[in-house]
């Protein structure tokens, strides 16, 4: 029962990430490498502020949420859209905003790993984690507000994307992006909103996950970017129902290895996982069909 | 010039297999593939080097070549496996095949030595040896680099479908560049792991990936010249400033991602760009006689649409008329 809870809380963390970068990803089409950075930068950024004096749950979550949309929004506008104004097409775009991806991702890590000397870094809060025991399972408190942050943003922006006015205007761009601009949808500022939403859940995560490790080292964020694209293609492109699901999947398989003494085999999972989706169901599991030739 | 040589001897051979790592990926690039196996086939090539000195006693030589040789059919099997991949998927899935190598890396117990690798691998390589395997691979893709063969590897990369209906075999081509890039990942991995003595599942990182990626776009993906110069960059600027050693990453990640936006093909590019300019400013001024800034195609038009007498007896001053009143 306790691995259940252990599964459910891994997978929360990994959906208020893998949220973030589906949304991008699934409907402005930007494949943002540098969310991982933006991830661990959120938190360090926090961690800078605690230094000074502890500070309440809120704030600290606060401040890494706005940091990470600051951080995106500013990728978005600096790298990202000087190369798709600059790219022939949208292959060549893909490749250089992955690319340019990586060199942002470089410049906060550099940062991160010169001003903690490669350490693990924690946020000084004044939080106290309170442990309930319930019989079945323990539950703590930290554990509850990353599991309600993750579903409860989960379902909401499944919601949102799928009700509301800007939730059509995006999934309209992650069809048809020409059609959808002669439908008088202004795409600059809702790709500017799109990644500032997801810089902030990334943030979100950032911070949540510190806290409930009490540290993270820097290099956190590169591991779950390909843990995120691997929830993203299980899935399925453009569907965030699918990110849900994907990332409690890869968390339920995750425990079970570890569950089964084969710790050292964790991270193998995910990168099998993006091979055998890729060649056995490209879509993904709940993911529209892509056609493009060649 | 032999003291420069020798002392800095290891800076130039760093720069040789830092060339050949980039080369692996390059190598895809060229044909349109995005693919990030080279770098598994580092490893793979680095490991069964470590462990064919330190384990099956081999000499230099055949610990490299095995480790190349498995790097190259390991890389084609993956390519026949995920070929039809395309774009961000291919590379993702390249990225996730490289690191599930180091995850082997760490689980195999006694053979590779878990997370802290193998030790004591050294090998008996000189920097004559690494320039001499470094040259043989720059020549054989110079050659691929000229010519007819050139030309379709060009149509494969910028225009599948034109490829195939011209009766290129986009899917051959693109299956030979996977072997390729593991061959020449395979022999960087073995040559950089039998000169260190060591390799450990770190190296065979997400980091690499970052490395081999920034030499090529930095320096330009079009040719190995570009990634001489990104390697070149790379060793030796750390060297000449200090500052550059103290920032190395941020510094790096901000030359890529000005290469990313700025200059897609990299610092190649832009030397070609420039000696194009010099070189048709210098045929411009060839016909500067005429008029500096008339294009010298249009004038030549003109001079033929002149009756044959006028045109040989006035061929400076009348065809500048005529072509004034043309536009």
């Amino acid at each position: 029962m306790q691995d259940v809870l252990n599964a459910a809380q891994l997978g929360s963390v990994y959906l208020l990430f893998a949220l973030g970068m589906a949304l991008a990803w699934g409907t402005i089409g930007i494949l943002n490498f540098a969310h991982g950075a933006t991830f661990m930068f959120s938190a360090f950024v926090a961690h800078l502020v605690s230094q000074a004096f502890a500070l309440p749950l809120p704030l600290a979550l606060l401040i890494s949420v706005l940091t990470g949309a600051l951080i995106s929004v500013a990728t978005q506008v600096f790298a990202f859209q000087p190369i798709i104004h600059r790219s022939r097409n949208i292959t060549t775009a893909e490749t250089r905003i992955l690319i340019g991806g990586i060199g942002v991702a470089s410049i906060p890590l550099a940062i991160a790993q010169r001003m903690t000397h490669s350490a693990p870094f924690g946020i000084n809060t004044t939080y106290q984690d309170v442990v309930w025991d319930l019989g079945l399972f323990r539950l703590s408190s930290t554990s509850l507000i990353v599991l309600i942050a993750g579903i409860g943003l989960g379902l909401g922006i499944i919601f949102w994307l799928r009700r509301s006015k800007q939730g059509l205007a995006l999934r309209a761009i992650g069809v048809d992006s020409e059609t959808a601009a002669g439908m008088g949808i202004n795409q600059f500022f809702l790709s500017i909103g799109t990644m500032a939403v997801a810089g902030g859940l990334a943030g979100l995560a950032g911070a949540l996950l510190t806290i409930q490790l009490r540290a993270i080292a820097p290099e956190t964020g590169d591991q779950l970017i390909i843990k995120a694209f691997a929830i993203i293609v299980l899935g399925g492109l453009g569907s965030m129902t699918g990110a849900f699901i994907g990332s409690f999947i890869l968390a339920t398989v995750e425990t079970l290895v570890l569950k089964a003494n084969l710790g050292s085999w964790v991270d193998a999972v995910s990168f099998g996982l993006i091979f055998i989706v890729l060649l056995l169901r490209p879509q993904g599991i709940l993911g529209r069909k892509e056609v493009r030739r060649t | 010039m032999i003291d420069w040589y020798n002392s800095n001897s290891v800076l130039l051979q760093t720069t040789l297999t830092t060339l050949l790592l980039a080369l692996s990926i390059q190598v895809s690039m060229r044909v349109g593939v995005f693919s990030f196996a080279g770098i598994g086939a580092f490893g793979i090539g680095g490991y069964l080097a470590a462990i064919g000195m330190t384990k099956w006693q081999l000499e230099t030589i055949p610990a490299i070549a095995i480790g190349a040789l498995a790097g190259a059919v390991v890389v084609f099997l993956l390519g026949l496996l995920i070929g039809k991949l395309t774009g961000l998927y291919l590379g993702m899935a390249t990225i996730a095949f490289t690191l599930i190598v180091a995850v082997l890396a760490i689980n195999g117990g006694e053979l590779t030595g878990g997370a802290s690798g193998i030790f004591g691998a050294l090998g008996d390589i000189t920097l004559e040896g690494v320039a001499l395997v470094v040259l043989v691979v720059v020549a054989l893709l110079t050659f691929t680099e000229l010519g007819s063969l050139g030309r379709q590897l060009d149509t494969v990369r910028e225009d599948p479908e034109l490829a195939n209906s011209l009766g290129i075999s986009v899917t051959r081509y693109r299956r030979i560049s996977f072997a390729v890039s593991g061959l020449i990942g395979g022999l960087a991995g073995g040559i950089t792991t039998l000169t260190r003595s060591t390799i450990t599942p770190e190296e065979v990182n997400f980091h690499l990936v970052v490395l081999a990626l920034t030499v090529i776009v930095v320096g330009g993906s079009g040719s190995w010249v570009g990634a001489l110069i990104g390697s070149i960059i790379f060793v030796w600027l750390p060297t000449w400033l200090d500052f550059v050693s103290e920032w190395e990453e941020l510094i790096y990640g901000v030359l890529v991602t000005l290469a990313a936006i700025f200059l897609p093909k990299g610092i190649l590019g832009v030397i070609r760009d420039l000696i194009h300019r010099w070189q048709s400013s210098r045929a411009k001024k060839a016909a500067g006689v005429i008029g500096p800034d008339q294009d010298p195609h249009s004038i030549s038009i003109a001079e033929t649409a002149l009756p044959a007498g006028v045109g040989g007896r006035t061929p400076n001053r009348r065809p500048a008329s005529t072509t004034k009143e043309e536009s």
